[in-house]
């Protein structure tokens, strides 16, 4: 491409810049710091004393909730999301469009939306219920177990389409080549297609991992407050009468370091992130 | 004549190989109820969203009966009316500059040495990587420490500066393929025949990279108008989009069914738009191949 347009990138990072770095490099400075909404901009001052709160009972339970949560809601949907990914691979549908159209679709309705109806379809009394005489899923609703469904239902398309993009992009002669070698199919897949869509795996991952970690929405509206994560603590701590953001900016420093960790290991794995649409 | 020697013909088992063929049919029958179950994981909210707005109780522990009144009834919510029209109008803001400045932005960051490129693609993942209440906090902040000066600054304007933060990205990494696969030899042809580099941008090399853009743009609009976490915590003002205001109001238990006829609506609308898009794409490829 031409060097004149390199001009053209540098809106772009200067964009970037502002926007990436600066609200972090606020949020880690106000962490070390005693503002919350009765504090001036001008009485900030550096305070460490808030950063007990990571050792509060009540944090670090909500710590554990969404390390637990996202680790067994990521482990689920890879194995799912592979399958699926898979399948559609293999299939001999002619029009995948249709079917990848088929993953997607759900995606495009609103996410709180999709959460309350499986809220009232894990409740005693629900539509289904109704209609068929048989609850699916029992009287569910603010229990763990919900809130591990309703994570895997919502989060299953962001593990299928990155491994999706992953499987497409092997090469169909390294199948024919490993099946002339004398593979049989399941060794084929084990020796040469899984390696080569681990990239997939490990940007799906995070996709899922990530979200899971951080979200406050679905734990709070399937779990009814029983189930505290990080997320929700965040939000209390802007929901409050006196708003703490210095409190927030830590927990969310706190996250920002297992995003790091993520975004270091898929780096490793996805140089320019060819696998991330 | 001489007497042919026979030999025992060796069987297939001898040469290692083992007899998988029984396996096949079980294995069919786990893939297809898998697939089954994976579909009612993806559908069941749809399905039940879906249920929902055609069911005649404002209660969603019961079905009374069949009826099509929530539907007209959209229009008459004004509540939900605003968020719809809030969010409609932070996408279609979002989106179109996104879409316009963001193919910009990607040709520029190839045009780039590799070096500088992958750095710069590193950053670009950021807003992608980085969990969203982290993103929704950490600018929250920043708008907030820019309050001094810009008393008013929490409503549609830090909506629209959020979404972008996020959708350009999108845009970005969309039309990056694209330009990798594009000729270098189209632009310069375009050169060496006269035209100016940002003509033959607009003329040749943004005509080249179409599907990436499209595809950008509808990956941005989708984010945007799904988004509930960011807008949460960039919002101000009353300045509701639809996630917010349903999240609000689930809370507190009074959700009208007109708002899951409006996503039915929307869903039956999306669906019916991929499958003219779908056919359009089927018939110029058989014309195209009929041309041949």
């Amino acid at each position: 491409m031409n060097k004149v347009f390199k001009a053209l990138a540098v809106p772009y990072q200067i964009w970037l810049y502002i926007l990436v770095f600066i609200p972090l490099l606020a949020m880690v400075g106000i962490a070390i710091s005693n503002y919350d909404s009765s504090v001036l901009l001008n009485q900030i001052n550096v305070d460490l004393s808030h950063w007990s709160i990571l050792f509060q009972s009540q944090n670090v339970i909500a710590f554990r909730n969404s390390v637990v949560f996202a680790v067994l809601t990521t482990i689920i949907c890879a194995v799912l999301g592979y399958f699926t990914a898979y399948y559609i691979f293999q299939s001999k549908f002619k029009n995948k469009f249709i079917i990848l159209t088929i993953v997607i679709l759900p995606m495009w309705s609103n996410l709180i939306l999709r959460v309350d109806a499986l809220n009232n379809v894990f409740s005693k009394n629900n539509i289904i219920s109704s209609i068929f005489g048989f609850s699916p899923f029992g009287n569910i609703t603010g229990t763990g177990l919900a809130i591990l469904i309703g994570l895997v239902f919502t989060y299953l398309p962001f593990m299928i389409l990155p491994v999706y993009t992953a499987l497409e992009k092997i090469d169909y002669a390294l199948q024919e080549a490993a099946l002339d070698l004398g593979l049989t199919p399941f060794k084929k897949f084990w020796k040469v297609i899984f390696p080569l869509s681990l990239k997939g795996v490990v940007t799906g991952s995070i996709m899922v991992f990530l979200p899971t970690l951080a979200g406050f929405a679905i734990p709070k509206i399937l779990g009814k407050g029983n189930f505290l994560f990080i997320g929700n603590v965040i939000e209390n701590k802007l929901l409050s009468s006196t708003i703490f953001y210095n409190h927030g900016s830590l927990l969310a420093v706190v996250i920002l370091v297992f995003i790091l960790g993520s975004i270091l290991l898929l780096t490793r794995f996805d140089k320019e992130g060819e696998t991330l649409l | 004549m001489t007497e042919t020697k026979t030999y025992p013909v060796a069987t297939l088992e001898e040469y290692g190989y083992k007899d998988y063929s029984k396996l096949q049919k079980p294995m069919k029958v786990l893939r297809t109820v898998l697939f089954i179950l994976v579909f009612i994981m993806l559908y069941l909210s749809i399905i039940v969203i879906a249920i929902q707005s055609l069911n005649s109780s404002v209660r969603t522990s019961e079905f009374l009966s069949v009826t099509f009144r929530w539907y007209p009834n959209i229009f008459n919510e004004e509540d939900l009316m605003t968020a719809i029209r809030n969010t409609f109008i932070v996408s279609f803001i979002a989106t179109s500059i996104a879409t316009i400045a963001g193919t910009f932005f990607a040709v520029g960051v190839y045009s780039l040495e590799k070096k500088k490129r992958q750095s710069l693609m590193l950053m670009n993942n950021v807003p992608m990587l980085n969990a969203d209440i982290v993103t929704g906090f950490s600018l929250m902040l920043m708008f907030r420490l820019l309050m001094p000066i810009f008393p008013n600054i929490f409503g549609l304007f830090t909506l629209v500066m959020a979404h972008l933060f996020f959708t350009f990205p999108y845009v970005v990494l969309s039309v990056m393929p694209k330009l990798k696969e594009t000729d270098p030899n189209l632009m310069d042809a375009a050169l060496d025949l006269g035209v100016k580099p940002y003509k033959a941008l607009i003329k040749v090399v943004i005509p080249a990279i179409k599907a990436g853009i499209f595809s950008g743009m509808l990956l941005a609009l989708t984010m945007s108008i799904d988004d509930f976490v960011i807008s949460y915590f960039n919002t101000g003002a009353g300045f509701d989009n639809l996630s917010i205001w349903i999240y609000g109001v689930v809370g507190r238990r009074n959700l009208t069914p007109s708002v899951y006829a409006f996503s039915t609506l929307l869903t039956l609308f999306t669906l019916a738009g991929l499958m003219v898009y779908t056919f359009i794409q089927h018939s110029n490829k058989k014309g195209k191949r009929e041309q041949k």
